[in-house]
Formats: structure tokens, C-alpha cells, sequence
């Protein structure tokens, strides 16, 4: 298991989180928890760049889901960088492609 | 030391002298004094028990003189109250008896009030008629011994207590685990299920595999009538597990049976799903989904063939194995998870099964198993679409029993729960089906 | 059931003579009577048993529940009087037996025609203008000492201390004489024994009965002796000169003599 880890930046169009590590089961709560925390203004933009994640499974996917659900709830917008391949192919078989924003990478947003 | 008659002893008999003399220095101790001072008690009584004569060691532990008790005290006197009760129904009776007794626990009574336990060995002294004369006592000190005893007595006891408890805690895990297993079977059973009903012109089978029996399963699928002679059939996958998925389960099934009841168009029936799930969950802040394929089939058509219309929301695409062989996957694009966003977009598809021809419905469980040395591949869908072109054409339970063995082949890369759901429209009778058609049409396995 | 095998019936003596039933109390069996029975037997019939529980009797008859009333051990001798069809036997009971004979001849007034009470005593604790010999103190002592093993072979520790309660055979060896019970059993029998007040039971007494006491008895004081007596309407009283509790055993000569003189005088 690849121990969760979540950075944060704050730039111009808003906070950009750096997650790494595992999202399953047990660690998604941990990001859930640091949204729930996180402050995002209307108008913002939340970036999470998913370049370090190792895996993701249904959990993850719900945290992902949680999170647009924070930034909608703020009138900000959601983006997902540097979405790894098999997280890439998960989200576009179960439609999430249609659903966030994603991005090649982070640096874009910043 | 020992001589024998005639024989010369063989050494020296200086050292004999110096041993005789050793001993009798060692054995300058009187009888008397032995008496009165041996490591035991001793005392003799009458016949009714008085006591005639008793040693100084025997009144030292009772703290008593021997003017107080000699010609005054009978020995059932010296006992406490439980031991002469005893001494005068079992001891006075068996001494008469048998003439001796040996080794009977008895307590005594201490002048300060404090108890002594004893063993106590006893002999009638008879004269030369054979009448019995006197009563010989011997009382050891059994305290030592008593303690011992009562050490072994309290730790098997204890040893014995902690037993009891230990196995009523394990009877009480037992009984609660199958409880709770009990309980698990029924809230299954509600998700899925018991067996599949026979639908005229169609054959249909299923199989569930649940990751983990101490687990509700995520996977969900049901098959029933709907209006003119239509069936409507789901498959599907929650998020999460346990209680919770469960929870999200029983809404999904029984969502989409009132939905289909009331509008059998099959994106007509996500819709009405994802609406619902987005109101009691994700609209809350609380997201959970579920992928889902939903499909209405109407049997009976032209030369037996049967219409499938599908609609999935982010579910795998169906399978279809056909009777010529060949197999294709029936693409549903644009399909959305359910219960994420409002009006979530939902894919649909359309085929017509004919004589021979198996759709198969699956949960990302088949595909996303591992496999490989080290577990690290995904069995993926290419490798789905070449395994059902290997195996068609196949009926229901043939296609469903390949995929069973296949599952049971990727062991512990099968993590996750795993659902199938086969429809087909049966082979005419000019070419029998190759695979075995004895599975159950319903089969579970964990 | 075999009442003759489940209470170890022994008939001695000649088959027309009047009948003795020899009871035995809290402790022994039927060999308390073999100093006294031969010179019984020779002009009566005599019968000999052991309370289910003791001696040679079938442990597995024995239950706490129809143990633990004097009445289960008078239902014992009903049965071996009933077993036995005997009619007017004089019932013979030692200590906490006498007792029983009075219990058992309420129960079947037709088979017992006499009692003969050696050293009974109705209630063993001192109560308000009666002495019992006993305070209640005392008689807990004695069953608190019997609960814990305190008392007796100490081999009787020897099952317990072996952990080999499956093979009381062990103990057994060590343990074979006539005063040796199961202590389990032995319990039950003393609390019945020592915490029954039988004394109401007394004046129930019809038939001609013979008090024997001792001397000196320090479980059934002369006290006792003359309280029972004086209960009994239809009693005579004989004190031996003897010592203890058993003058079957320490004065075998004359307790025959006592039974012997009674039983002419009720003919």
C-alpha cells in the first residue's frame, strides 16, 4: 500500500492539491476530509493534480466525485490534472470524462 | 555392617570400633526424649477416648498443658467441632471396626482458638485376651500440606472457571457470528434474487461470486416481467461495500422495478435511478453511485428471435455471443455513472437475438481481475472478447459455466464481487449446444 | 428397580421369626451393626441395608433432591420393607436413623410395629428451652469443613488432586472402608442430618419404642435422650454404660441385651 499524501499550493485561480499515493478504500476519507476543510471561493477554480497517484479505486472515485460536489456547492470549478492512464480509462468507461475538466497537466491551471 | 554366619569379615576391625562409636554419639538421645520431642504428635488414649498419655511436641502446637489434659481431655476434646462430629460418626466406628486407621485428615483446636490440621494415624492396643486395651495416636502437622491441597484445589478452580468462561465466550462468538451471518444471508437475499424466472422462449443463467462471505456484496442484478410480454433484466455495480452498499443496493433494485413498471423504456428507467440517487445521496454531499445496465428483452419474435433494447450508465458493455460464432460487444457510449450529476447523459443499445445467440451482462469484477505473475495485469476486455469468440457460439449456462471456471481460475486475483447475467435464445434443435447444459441456471459461489 | 440390589439387602436369621430392620446413620452402612447382628440373629430375622448413597448400595439411584430430605432416606426403608412384604418389623435405627423410623412409620404404619431409637436425636442445635448439643455455629463448622475436604481419608483429596475424577477407582483403593462415601453424597447426608428439627415428628409416635443412649455421647447428650422420651408416650429409656455415639460398637453386649429385653416386652 502506497501511504496517501496531499499537498497544497494556493495560486491565482485558487488552491491546487498534489495527491499522491494510494486512493482506496481506506485513505480516500483522508482527502474527503482535507476538502471538507479546504476553502474555495466562487469563482475559483479547484485543481487536483492526480499525477502521483498510484491507485484508485470506487472510493477514490467517490472522493473525486465529493470534491466537485464541494467546489460546485462554492460556485467554483473543478479540475483533474495529469489523470494517470488506468484512472484515465476507469473515468471514460464509467463516463466521468464528460463530468470534470481534466487537464495533460498541472502547471496549465497555475 | 551386615554379617553373615562364618564368613570372616575381610578389612580391619579398628574402623568397626570408630563406626559403633560414631552412632553411639549420634544416638545419644533417649527414648523418652524421642517420645516427647519427635516431629509428630503422639498421644494414647483409653478406649472411651481419654487421654492417658500425650508428648510435649503434640501440646506444644495445641498451646496446652499436660495437667489440663491428661486423665481429662478425651481426644475428640482436642478437635474442633467438625472434626469430633467427624471423629464420632467415621473414626470412632472405623477404629472399632478395623483395629487401625491411617492417614484421616482432621482439624484440631489451638488453645488460642486457631486450628491446626492434622493427619491422624490410630492403632488399638489389645492385651494378651485380644481385648482392646488403649488407643496408639500419631498426628502429623498437615498444614503445610493443607495449604498445598488448597493451592491446587483454588488453581483447578480457577483453571476451571477460566474454561467455562472461555468457552462461553467462544459459544457467544459463535453464536453471534452466525447471527450476523444469518443476518447478512437474509439482507443478501433481498439484493438478488433466489432463482431466476423461467421466461418463455428465452434460457437464462447466473452466477454471483462474493469476494468475501463476511461481506455484503456490491454487485446486484434481477430479471422480471413488465408490461405485453416484455422482461425486464438489470446488472449492476454499487460503490463501496458492506451495510452501505447494501443500503444502496436495496434502493437501486427496487428503484428501477417500480421505474420499469411505470415506464419500460430502458433509459427511461436510469434516468428515474439517477435522479433518485442524486437526491438522497449526492445532492446531500455525500456522493455514491452505482454503474448499472438495464435492458428490456421481448421473446417470441419472428423464427424465435428476440429484440434486446439496452441502456447503461457508465456500466461494461454487453457481451454477445453469436451462433455463427462470432462474438461483439454491444457499446453503450456515453453512459454516465449514476447518481453523480442530475440528468446524468445514459447509453443505450439495441440487438436482436437470434436462435443461438447469448448476451451476456457482467460487473467490472470479471475485467478488472488481476492476472499474471504478479498480479499486475488487468484480464481486461480484449482478453473478454477473445475468451467469448473462443467459447461461441454458447448458451446461457454454457457461456455462464466457461466463466465460472474462468473466474475460479484467476484465484486471488478475483478480489472484488463478481456478477453475470446470461440471456439467450435457444439453439435450434439441429445444432445442439456443446457446452453442458446440468449447471443450475443460478449458481453463487464465494 | 431391584430394591434388594439398589440398598444392598442382607437378610440374616430365621425366615419365620419376627422381623429387625437394622438402619445405620450419618456416616457408615450396615457393618456399623456387625458386632450386634449375629446376637440378634439368632432368634430373629434380621435385615440389614444400606441407604442409597452409602456403602454397598447404587450410587447412581442416589439424586440431592430425594436426599436432602429425611423423608427420601424413610422412603428407602419403605421400599425395602415394601420389597420384602414385611409386616409389624421392628425398625432399628442408629442416630439420625431413629429419626427416619419415625418418618417411616407415618408413612407405613401397617409394616412397623415397634422402634427401637439407638442414641437418636430430634435436633441436633440448642433452641430456646431445648439442648441440642450444638450451636448453629457449630454445625456450619462441621459443613463448611465437609464442603472444603477438611475432613476424613485425606486421599479423598487424592481424585481431586490427580485432576482424574473419570477414575474414582484411583481414590477408591485408597479409600476402601466401610466409612468411606462419595463426598459429595457424604455432604448432602450431614446437612440433612444435622439441620433437620424433627422434633415435631415425635409425638406422631404410637407404637412401643426403646430410647438407647449413652453415657457419654457427644453428639446426642443425655439431655436428648430424655427430651425424646418424654415425647414419646409409648417409650422406654435405657442408658447404657458406654461411651460415644456407637454403643453398637463399644458396648455390643449390652445394646443386644437392651433390644433383646424390649422386643420380649412387646411381644
Amino acid at each position: 500500500m502506497n501511504p496517501l499524501t496531499i499537498s497544497r499550493r494556493d495560486t491565482a485561480t485558487g488552491p491546487v492539491l498534489h495527491v499522491t499515493g494510494d486512493l482506496d478504500y481506506d485513505q480516500a476519507p483522508v482527502l474527503r476530509d482535507r476538502l471538507d476543510q479546504l476553502p474555495v471561493s466562487a469563482g475559483q477554480c479547484l485543481v487536483l493534480d492526480l499525477s502521483g497517484l498510484a491507485f484508485c479505486d470506487s472510493s477514490g472515485i467517490t472522493a473525486l466525485l465529493a470534491a466537485r460536489q464541494h467546489a460546485l456547492a462554492a460556485d467554483a470549478d473543478i479540475v483533474l490534472t495529469a489523470v494517470p492512464a488506468n484512472l484515465m480509462r476507469v473515468l471514460t468507461l464509467v463516463g466521468l470524462d464528460q463530468v470534470f475538466t481534466l487537464r495533460p497537466d498541472s502547471s496549465a491551471a497555475s | 555392617m551386615c554379617r553373615t554366619g562364618g564368613v570372616p569379615e575381610p578389612t580391619g576391625t579398628g574402623d568397626e570400633a570408630h563406626t559403633t562409636a560414631a552412632f553411639t554419639a549420634l544416638l545419644e538421645d533417649s527414648v523418652e526424649d524421642l517420645y516427647e520431642s519427635a516431629p509428630c504428635g503422639y498421644l494414647s488414649t483409653m478406649m472411651d477416648g481419654t487421654i492417658a498419655k500425650i508428648n510435649a511436641t503434640l501440646l506444644d502446637w495445641l498451646g496446652l498443658d499436660r495437667e489440663a489434659v491428661v486423665g481429662r481431655k478425651r481426644f475428640a476434646d482436642l478437635l474442633t467441632i467438625g472434626g469430633k462430629l467427624y471423629h464420632e460418626t467415621h473414626f470412632a466406628p472405623l477404629l472399632r471396626m478395623q483395629g487401625e486407621l491411617r492417614g484421616i485428615a482432621l482439624e484440631m483446636r489451638r488453645q488460642d482458638g486457631g486450628r491446626l490440621p492434622v493427619l491422624v494415624s490410630a492403632v488399638v492396643k489389645h492385651g494378651t485376651e485380644g481385648e482392646p486395651l488403649l488407643i496408639r495416636i500419631t498426628v502429623f502437622d498437615a498444614s503445610d500440606r493443607r495449604a498445598y491441597e488448597q493451592e491446587l484445589l483454588r488453581r483447578r478452580e480457577d483453571a476451571e472457571r477460566a474454561r467455562a468462561e472461555a468457552d462461553e465466550a467462544r459459544r457467544q462468538a459463535e453464536a453471534d457470528r452466525a447471527r450476523l451471518a444469518d443476518a447478512l444471508a437474509v439482507l443478501q437475499r433481498s439484493l438478488v434474487p433466489d432463482s431466476l424466472p423461467d421466461v418463455p422462449g428465452l434460457e437464462t443463467a447466473v452466477h454471483y461470486h462474493t469476494a468475501s462471505p463476511d461481506q455484503l456484496g456490491g454487485d446486484f442484478y434481477d430479471l422480471f416481467p413488465v408490461a405485453g410480454d416484455r422482461w425486464a433484466f438489470f446488472l449492476g455495480d454499487v460503490c463501496g461495500k458492506g451495510p452501505e452498499a447494501a443500503s444502496l443496493t436495496s434502493l437501486t433494485r427496487y428503484t428501477l422495478r417500480a421505474a420499469a413498471h411505470h415506464d419500460p423504456d430502458p433509459a427511461s428507467a436510469l434516468s428515474t435511478l439517477n435522479a433518485v440517487l442524486h437526491e438522497r445521496y449526492t445532492g446531500g454531499g455525500n456522493p455514491r453511485y452505482c454503474t448499472c445496465i438495464f435492458g428490456i428483452v421481448e421473446p417470441g419474435g419472428a423464427q424465435g428471435r428476440a429484440v434486446v433494447r439496452l441502456a447503461s450508465g457508465g456500466h461494461p458493455p454487453a457481451l454477445v455471443l453469436r451462433a455463427d460464432g462470432r462474438a461483439e460487444f454491444l457499446p453503450t457510449p456515453g453512459g454516465l455513472l449514476i447518481g453523480v450529476v442530475p440528468g446524468a447523459p445514459i447509453g443505450t443499445a439495441e440487438t436482436v437475438l437470434a436462435p443461438g445467440d447469448t448476451v451476456v451482462l457482467y460487473t467490472d469484477g470479471l475485467t478488472e481481475a488481476r492476472i499474471g505473475p504478479g498480479r499486475d495485469d488487468l484480464f481486461g476486455e480484449d482478453a473478454l472478447h477473445a475468451f467469448a469468440t473462443d467459447h461461441a457460439p454458447a448458451s446461457p449456462r454454457g457461456v455462464i459455466t466457461a466463466l465460472t471456471e474462468l473466474l475460479e481460475g484467476f484465484g486471488d486475483g478475483l478480489d472484488d464481487d463478481t456478477a453475470l447475467l446470461a440471456l439467450g435464445v435457444p439453439a435450434t434443435p439441429s445444432t445442439p449446444d456443446p457446452a453442458s447444459p446440468t449447471v443450475p441456471a443460478t449458481s453463487h459461489t464465494s | 428397580m431391584d430394591i434388594r440390589r439398589r440398598n444392598n439387602v442382607n437378610v440374616v436369621g430365621p425366615a419365620d421369626a419376627p422381623v429387625l430392620l437394622l438402619a445405620h446413620g450419618f456416616g457408615c452402612d450396615q457393618n456399623m451393626w456387625r458386632l450386634v447382628a449375629p446376637a440378634l440373629a439368632e432368634r430373629y430375622r434380621v435385615v440389614l441395608f444400606d441407604y442409597v448413597g452409602s456403602g454397598g448400595s447404587e450410587l447412581a439411584a442416589w439424586s440431592e433432591e430425594r436426599y436432602s430430605s429425611l423423608h427420601g432416606y424413610a422412603g428407602d426403608v419403605v421400599d425395602v420393607l415394601e420389597e420384602l412384604d414385611l409386616r409389624q418389623a421392628v425398625f432399628v435405627g442408629h442416630s439420625v436413623s431413629a429419626m427416619v423410623g419415625v418418618l417411616a412409620a407415618q408413612a407405613a404404619p401397617e409394616r412397623i410395629g415397634a422402634l427401637v431409637m439407638v442414641t437418636p436425636s430430634p435436633c441436633y442445635i440448642d433452641d430456646e428451652g431445648y439442648r441440642g448439643g450444638f450451636s448453629t455455629e457449630d454445625i456450619d463448622e462441621l459443613l463448611a469443613s465437609l464442603e472444603a475436604n477438611y475432613l476424613g481419608w485425606s486421599s479423598a483429596m487424592a481424585p481431586v488432586i490427580m485432576g482424574n475424577p473419570e477414575r474414582p477407582e484411583l481414590g477408591q483403593e485408597l479409600t476402601n472402608s466401610f466409612c468411606a462415601t462419595d463426598p459429595d453424597i457424604a455432604r448432602v447426608f450431614a446437612r440433612t442430618t444435622f439441620l433437620t428439627d424433627s422434633r415435631e415428628d415425635l409425638k406422631g409416635v404410637s407404637v412401643p419404642t426403646l430410647v438407647l443412649e449413652c453415657e457419654q455421647d457427644a453428639i446426642a447428650p443425655r439431655e436428648v435422650g430424655a427430651y425424646v422420651h418424654a415425647a414419646i408416650p409409648a417409650s422406654r429409656l435405657v442408658t447404657l454404660d458406654a461411651t460415644g455415639h456407637c454403643p453398637q460398637l463399644s458396648a455390643p453386649q449390652a445394646t443386644t441385651a437392651a433390644i433383646l429385653d424390649f422386643l420380649e416386652s412387646v411381644k
